[in-house]
């Protein structure tokens, strides 16, 4: 095996285990959501357990990024910024890049809001309703950017 | 978790790191307007930790960390007393604001 086909192999490693940390993190925080609505003395322990999952998914998927966006991202990016769709770096890399840093705060903010009874306390089951709302409109707003800025790799190589 | 009656509820860390999640999420936006537009500054980030946006990560969820402390400890060890209305409103106007600042950056500012 090359240097450049391992490269190349584990930067899909790397991108799949992104999205998959990613996608854990959504569906762990609808989970959290739909508990929430529903909160009881009986689900108390699964909120807790799915928000505390929901951020270290969120982590996960932060660092395998944050790894890949340092060592690997500069060769997408060249072609990406020669390619016909210059804007999915420019736009949806560069703003999706921020964003995520409070997309893991809010995921890192959920559990410790869900640590209070959701079930006798009403102000804290809001609270945690609103982190975990926004938690999924971004974090769906960055899989879209994520499948932008892939598209934008592809239809630069489809140009070469 | 220690509660207040006058906070509905809701933790003092809940209400400390929903402010200094507001807090860092416009001190995020304003750091991308910052790095972006100054070129010293993108620089002293990238000699730092080698990349600008690690240290650009490392800077906000310090202040998140940070401030999520700092705050919970006013009040002699009480934190800081809000309603969970209003603690809602400050934490997501910060980050809209946030997402606003590096939005609306990036599509008319850069």
């Amino acid at each position: 095996m090359g240097g450049n086909t391992f490269i190349i192999q584990m930067n899909e490693v790397i991108m799949m285990a992104h999205v998959f940390f990613g996608v854990a993190c959504l569906v762990s925080t609808v989970w959290v959501f739909v508990e929430a609505l529903n909160a009881s003395e009986a689900n108390q322990a699964r909120i807790r357990r799915a928000s505390r999952a929901a951020a270290v998914f969120m982590w996960l998927a932060f660092v395998v990024a944050g790894y890949f966006y340092v060592l690997f991202y500069k060769t997408d990016k060249a072609i990406i910024l020669k390619g016909p769709w210059p804007f999915a770096h420019n736009f949806f890399m560069e703003t999706k890049e921020h964003l995520v840093i409070m997309l893991l705060m809010l995921a890192t903010y959920l559990p410790i809001a869900a640590a209070g009874n959701l079930w006798v306390n009403q102000g804290a089951r809001r609270v945690v309703l609103w982190v975990a709302g926004i938690i999924i409109l971004l974090a769906l707003t960055m899989e879209g950017e994520g499948g932008i800025i892939a598209m934008g790799v592809k239809v630069g190589l489809l140009a070469k | 978790m220690s509660m207040n009656p006058e906070n509905n509820g809701v933790s003092k860390y809940t209400i400390s790191f929903g402010l200094s999640l507001a807090l860092a999420s416009v001190v995020n936006g304003l750091l991308v307007v910052a790095k972006e537009k100054s070129p010293a500054i993108q620089s002293g980030m990238q000699k730092l930790t080698g990349h600008h946006w690690i240290t650009h990560s490392v800077i906000i969820l310090g202040i998140f960390a940070l401030f999520g402390w700092l705050f919970a400890q006013g009040n002699a060890g009480q934190g800081i007393k809000m309603t969970s209305s209003r603690l809602i409103k400050l934490f997501l106007s910060g980050v809209a604001m946030g997402g606003l600042i590096i939005v609306g950056f990036y599509l008319v500012g850069d």
